[in-house]
């Protein structure tokens, strides 16, 4: 027994020595790390060929320039590659190659002048967005896709689909095109066996798509509605068409005077008169009602009546850029304090929405705020939202009823919904169940949706139990289900089994800010948000070097990633469902223009953007460039130099499913004693919200406070162009929106971007594609072709004359000129205060007054003091003003409408003016000017504005504060300086040269007040022409 | 005693003041919902349908830095958004319920509608199945316990009481999730998931097994060990083994003194097990789509939808707090020694 042991012991020493031995021997090993701590970490002449290739990819990129331009960065290329090959280290290498990039980049000629890309082919568009991908690639503002959201879904074999493969932004056609071969035996119910069975999480409880927040209730709309145009799969079974819904003709007709015939703000086209309503609910006297003409309004009226408060009424009206229908905004506003339902008084003949009667048709008119192609004129108006509907329908439910519940539920939305749609609402069991009935009276009813219904069973145990709904499926409760994550390798290869792609993107968006950029834009004056010094982010060095974003991309499997949730493997900005040209169905990820922009991620890798070799060189790489910028000191194997980042997910279930994956990826990769001999070490941590809520990963995002976050991306699948706004780190382009940080998007200088052999900022070259905008030198000025300049406001009589100065362009020809007056006046029921607006263009007195160069012109009005009656709200009287609405045309080739108000009269109205009195000028006077932070000199000029007040509540202001901008020249300092004064409410009888009623402001004609700051100096605010009254009632 | 149940009515509508009060305070305090993302038309919409509702209030001007978002326009002009003060919404909340008995309408869950109606529709569904778990359960729960308290010590008794220990500790909703599986999605034996309105008379029938068992069991166990314990204590009293020594039989002894006996703790129990399983039954009633109170309120909670919320919040504390005082009050109806109110 004991010889046994013994023999065993032995045996097991020596497997332990074989094991020990063939671990130090593991074949994955194949370089090991640098010993010398100065020695680079990856070979100079590795490291040359990368460079090289980047700086040979740069120059092939380059497009459209001329002879000269293209002799000079030729010129320019061969002297970068002869310095980078001379380069001895790391620095000199990588400082010839930047050089040869500044020195490609200063053969190029700036963009300057007035550009207008928006009516460019779609081709060229296609160039210029791959053109702005690949600037996001470069830098790093397109984060880092993981995946887009498609997958596996499975169909009962019940169901013939309208084609086998999925066609992106429309799918299989299961209901427009497919059918359903026999019944579904676990349905009871004899009538709906053969109705098309599916689940939804939850009962949206109304499918009132007009006050929807959420994608969810339009869904559920989406079976009854009907719009002027639809989609049905085309001929070849790949694609599809638009086809006429409501309207008769499947093109638009441009209605503008003296249009060019392809672009247009208003179109015309024909629409049906011989369509019917359905319902299968208590109004039978709807039902089989023949539409009439006013109907087609009915919809909009409805919506954009604000006093009806709606979601998407009030989304219509505020929104903005290609799209908005002209008039609605004012028609909106004007509405607020009205009745509800149809306002009958208000005029809607404003509203670029009408319809008319010729020669026996009906002639639908939109007009939008901006010009635009046909197929976007039918895309902004063709939304089954617009559906119409007989006015005596609504004013027999009511609008807050209608598609909904009443409030006693004694009436469903079976009740209260007619369709012109597919189907018909036939049950809604609350929390149960929602059934539609196939509509005989639908335009297509007799050639498509040969499905006769739709069961939706509400699921919703789907809430919390991803399989819920596929288990439902497997028990033939429901004809289709996405398969879960944990049934992929089970049911990937069913017969039952197709394939989807996605409309979303998911990805890691990062924080390449360096330190002191991040305290400009976030620190305690930033100009993003503003942070306490306490709550300052540390910004990671390694994320603003490209090479090591780089690395982290190629260092991640995305194929298994992908695979593991059933979803599409990218690396794309956008998903495939994005078309650059959706006449044609030509998705942009099958572009030359998107395949360029990306080539660089994924040359070289899997083809999914996967290369170990690549992600370890490329990490190498960033380290020696951050070593040799004095980022990191490289550490010992002891004490390795860690590099942490922290990810912020939406919840803490993202920790295992994403995260995990993520952080083994990288930490794998990069923490290979191969990679830098475990001198630095990457630590990757999770962080996510203690509410769950992606919301508040957004908001660390936006507001600097990460290093890498996840976040999803979707908009607009039919104009990708305008979604790239999002990656422009000017948050007045991206409207908040900005996920990635690190280029300075308005700067030409900070990645290469040309464009038509012109030099471009990312900024400049998006904004030109969307509006007519000037550029100078590479970047966009942010001036107006139109502003308005100073204006002058005289009391004369029962008159105020206001002359206004329009500043333009030279190039700018302004044509129909309006003026409106603005303010805002008490709410009807005295609760609150609303928005006015009203025409003074007839009180333009005589013909306005060019100046010489033409970059000016005055116009002069003379409005009734009785117009401004109307604005008797305080304190929003000082926001009484002017704006001006005009057409206007550049060298003769644009024309679209601008919109400005009279700066100059605003301030005007509340604070006129400031002036100093100097009396003496004793060392006292210094001294405090001094304390206030004023530098020694002499004040020469100044102007007063009102900034803003205090208030509680909702009561009156109890303080307003003004500030006056005065410049300073002197021998020592000189600048402009900001000095703020507030008046509090007890001191409002100087403001208006007596005293008056606290609620009543409106009787005062002027006002005058001496602040005293210091000894000696009396700082004179006046307002001669502010609140000026109605004249007294006789 | 009227004076006393009065004063208890009376404390307990006090108490559930209280309650609601402070959930609605601290729930109002939790960070208002934001749109961060999207186009500038929708998010306009979306905080101007927040004013609406009164959870956010607007200014051109920004008065501190605490507000919620902001939205800039074309013309330059900003508004931003401010949470409209939690004191404020209570006191605007408190008044519509004294004044004119408004709860509110739902916001999110079913728009327009009252919130006292969405409930008043679900809460029958939930007393339904809780009232048939308390039918079943008692009894069976009563006759196990007494059961196994008369074979004390035996194979019996170790059986009941090992399955019992058992079966206590598995809570209702994995129960269910187990059953759905086995009875449900492999074997077809019961439906799926709770039958639809328009299903046949049958289904229906079928659809309560599951809940109601599941909602049972824990009961069942619950009411089988206290009886047991309850009875095993009489049955050891010296007035019983008195009773025995008069000559009354094993069976006349049990019946007419025991059992007497052992039901005063148990009685009252059940009316509080009742209130327990109508909030045990949350989850159950949302993975097995039962269209309850239970089920409205996770999605209430989950949705922000508020004035439902309260409602449903309402309702559980009132009837939580009045089985209390009824609790109270069983008890001198049961033992006419105990007498409620005195001194």
């Amino acid at each position: 027994m004991k010889k046994t042991i013994k023999w065993l012991s032995v045996v097991i020493a020596l497997l332990m020595v074989l094991t020990v031995a063939l671990a130090a021997c593991h074949p994955d090993d194949p370089t090991p790390g640098p010993t010398d701590s100065t020695e680079p970490l990856i070979e100079l002449s590795d490291y040359r060929s990368y460079l090289l290739s980047e700086l040979a990819s740069l120059k092939g990129r380059l497009e459209g320039l001329d002879s000269a331009t293209t002799a000079k960065v030729t010129s320019a290329y061969n002297a970068g590659v002869t310095a980078i090959n001379a380069g001895t280290d790391t620095k000199t290498v990588l400082k010839a190659f930047n050089d040869a990039k500044a020195a490609i980049a200063q053969s190029i000629p700036l963009a300057n002048g007035i550009y207008d890309y928006t009516k460019l082919t779609t081709e060229q568009k296609t160039d210029i967005l791959g053109l702005l991908e690949g600037y996001g690639v470069n830098t790093g503002i397109t984060g880092m896709t993981l995946y887009e959201n498609g997958g596996l879904v499975m169909y009962n074999p019940r169901i013939t689909l309208g084609t086998e493969n999925y066609i992106p932004g429309y799918g299989f056609g299961v209901l427009a095109e497919g059918s359903i071969t026999s019944d579904l035996e676990t349905e009871d119910n004899a009538a709906w066996k053969r109705y098309y069975h599916t689940y939804n999480s939850q009962d949206p409880g109304t499918a009132n798509y007009w006050d929807a927040n959420d994608s969810e209730i339009a869904s559920f709309y989406s079976y009854i509605g009907a719009g002027f145009y639809t989609n049905f799969m085309n001929e070849t079974k790949d694609g599809y068409d638009w086809v006429p819904e409501l309207a008769i003709d499947e093109t638009m007709t441009p209605a503008d005077e003296g249009g060019n015939g392809v672009t247009s703000k208003s179109w015309t086209f024909r629409v049906r008169k011989d369509v019917k309503y359905s319902t299968l609910g208590k109004h039978t006297e709807f039902n089989d009602r023949q539409i009439q003409m006013e109907d087609y309004l009915t919809p909009f009226k409805a919506l954009l009546n604000g006093a009806n408060g709606l979601f998407r009424g009030e989304e219509m009206a505020n929104s903005t850029g290609a799209g908005t229908i002209a008039g609605a905004k004012a028609y909106f506003e004007a509405t607020k304090s009205g009745s509800t339902g149809i306002n009958e008084t208000a005029d809607f003949s404003k509203v670029g929405l009408k319809i008319e009667e010729k020669d026996g048709d009906w002639w639908f008119t939109v007009t939008y705020t901006e010009a635009c192609t046909a197929f976007y004129a039918r895309y902004y108006i063709s939304s089954g939202m617009y559906m119409p509907l007989p006015k005596e329908f609504l004013d027999t439910v009511t609008v807050e009823n209608y598609l909904g519940f009443n409030s006693n539920k004694t009436e469903t939305p079976v009740d209260n919904s007619l369709s012109l749609g597919a189907y018909t609402l036939e049950r809604w069991d609350s929390g149960e169940q929602v059934v539609y009935k196939k509509n005989p009276n639908y335009v297509y009813a007799s050639t498509k949706y040969s499905i006769p219904g739709i069961h939706i069973n509400i699921l919703e145990a789907a809430k919390t139990d991803e399989e819920a709904g596929f288990k439902e499926f497997l028990a033939g409760k429901i004809d289709s289900s996405g398969i879960p994550q944990t049934k992929l390798t089970e049911y990937a290869s069913d017969p039952r089994t197709k394939h989807t792609t996605g409309d979303t993107t998911l990805k890691l968006n990062f924080n390449a800010l360096d330190q002191d950029t991040w305290n400009e834009l976030f620190g305690e004056n930033g100009t993003v948000t503003q942070t306490p010094a306490a709550d300052t982010w540390q910004c990671e060095p390694a994320l603003s070097n490209s090479h090591f974003r780089n690395a982290l991309s190629y260092a991640i499997d995305r194929n298994t990633f992908a695979a593991i949730r059933g979803a599409v493997s990218s690396v794309s900005y956008l998903s495939s469902a994005y078309m650059s040209d959706p006449e044609n169905n030509i998705a942009y990820n099958l572009t030359d223009a998107h395949e360029k922009a990306i080539a660089g991620l994924l040359d070289g890798t899997d083809s999914g953007g996967y290369s170990l070799e690549l992600a370890r060189d490329y990490f190498r790489m960033a380290l020696d460039e951050l070593e040799a910028s004095g980022a990191y000191t490289r550490g010992t194997k002891e004490n390795p130099t860690v590099i942490e980042l922290e990810i912020a997910w939406w919840n803490t279930s993202m920790e295992t499913t994403y995260h995990q994956y993520i952080k083994q990826y990288w930490e794998d990769a990069f923490n290979h004693d191969s990679v830098s001999g475990g001198c630095y070490k990457l630590n990757v941590k999770f962080w996510c919200s203690p509410t769950g809520d992606p919301n508040d990963a957004y908001d660390r995002i936006q507001s600097g406070q990460f290093d890498i976050g996840f976040g999803a991306i979707e908009g607009n699948t039919l104009d990708p162009l305008s979604f790239m706004q999002v990656m422009s780190s000017d948050p007045i382009i991206s409207t908040g929106f900005t996920l990635n940080w690190g280029a300075d998007t308005s700067d030409p200088d900070s990645e290469l971007l040309v464009y038509n052999g012109l030099r471009w900022s990312f900024d400049a070259l998006y904004t030109v594609t969307q509006t007519p905008s000037q550029v100078v030198n590479g970047k966009l000025t942010g001036e107006s072709f139109v502003g308005v300049g100073d204006g002058s406001f005289e009391l004369d009589g029962d008159n105020v004359t206001a002359v206004l100065t329009v500043e333009k362009q030279a190039e700018v020809k302004l044509e129909d000129v309006d003026f409106y007056l603005f303010g805002y006046k008490t709410a009807d029921n005295d609760d609150g205060y609303e928005y006015v607006e009203f025409s003074v263009k007839e009180f333009i007195q005589g013909q306005p007054v060019a100046n010489a160069d033409g970059t000016e012109v005055t116009y002069t009005l003379s409005i009734p003091v009785t117009q401004f009656a109307v604005f008797d709200f305080a304190p929003y009287l000082k926001n009484v003003g002017i704006d001006l609405y005009a057409s206007f045309s550049i060298e003769g080739k644009l024309d679209t409408t601008y919109l400005s108000y009279v700066d100059g009269w605003n301030a005007g109205l509340a604070f006129g003016s400031v002036s100093y009195t100097t009396e003496e000028t004793t060392e006292d006077v210094v001294a405090t000017f001094k304390a206030l932070g004023f530098p020694e000199g002499t004040l020469t000029a100044a102007n007063a504005q009102l900034v803003g007040y205090t208030k509680e509540g909702d009561g009156d202001p109890t303080e307003f504060t003004a500030e006056a901008t005065v410049t300073v020249s002197g021998p020592d300092e000189k600048g402009v300086y900001t000095i703020t004064v507030k008046i509090a409410k007890a001191d409002y009888s100087k403001l208006f040269g007596g005293t008056i009623d606290d609620d009543d402001y409106s009787g005062a004609q002027g006002f005058t007040v001496d602040i005293t700051i210091a000894t000696g100096w009396t700082i004179t605010f006046s307002a001669a022409h502010a609140f000026v009254s109605a004249p007294a009632a006789e | 005693m009227w004076k006393y149940i009065l004063k208890r009515i009376g404390l307990a509508l006090i108490t559930a003041f209280i309650i609601l009060s402070l959930t609605f305070i601290l729930i109002k305090m939790l960070p208002p919902q934001r749109m961060l993302t999207g186009k500038l038309g929708t998010r306009t919409a979306f905080y101007e349908n927040e004013v609406r509702l009164g959870y956010l209030y607007s200014s051109a001007e920004k008065l501190t830095d605490d507000y919620v978002d902001k939205l800039t326009y074309e013309d330059g002009h900003t508004t931003y958004y401010y949470k409209t003060p939690v004191l404020q919404q209570y006191f605007s909340w408190i008044r519509n319920i004294v004044t004119r008995w408004d709860w509110g309408s739902s916001e999110v869950i079913m728009p327009n509608v009252d919130a006292t109606v969405i409930i008043g529709e679900r809460l029958w569904t939930s007393m339904k199945i809780n009232i048939f778990s308390v039918i079943f359960s008692v009894p069976i729960g009563i006759a196990l316990g007494i059961w196994a308290a008369l074979k004390k010590g035996k194979m019996t008794d170790t059986i009941i009481s090992t399955v019992v220990m058992v079966l206590i500790s598995l809570p209702g909703f994995v129960l269910i999730t187990f059953l759905m599986l086995l009875l449900c999605y492999n074997n077809a034996v019961l439906p799926t998931q709770w039958p639809n309105p328009t299903d046949p008379t049958g289904k229906k029938v079928l659809g309560y097994i599951l809940p109601v068992f599941c909602l049972s069991l824990g009961s069942i166990c619950g009411y089988c060990r206290f009886v047991r314990a309850e009875l095993c204590e009489v049955m050891e009293s010296e007035y019983l083994l008195l009773a025995r020594t008069k000559g009354l039989t094993r069976r006349q002894a049990i019946t007419r003194h025991a059992l007497r006996n052992a039901m005063v703790p148990i009685f009252p129990s059940i009316l509080s097990e009742f209130i327990g399983i109508l909030g045990g039954s949350m989850i159950l009633e949302q993975l097995y789509g039962i269209p309850g109170i239970g089920q409205l309120f996770v999605r209430s909670m989950n949705s922000q939808d508020y004035n439902v919320l309260f409602v449903d919040m309402a309702i559980f504390t009132t009837l939580g707090l009045l089985a209390g005082v009824l609790l109270d009050m069983s008890y001198g109806i049961i033992d006419p020694r105990i007498r409620m109110g005195a001194r």
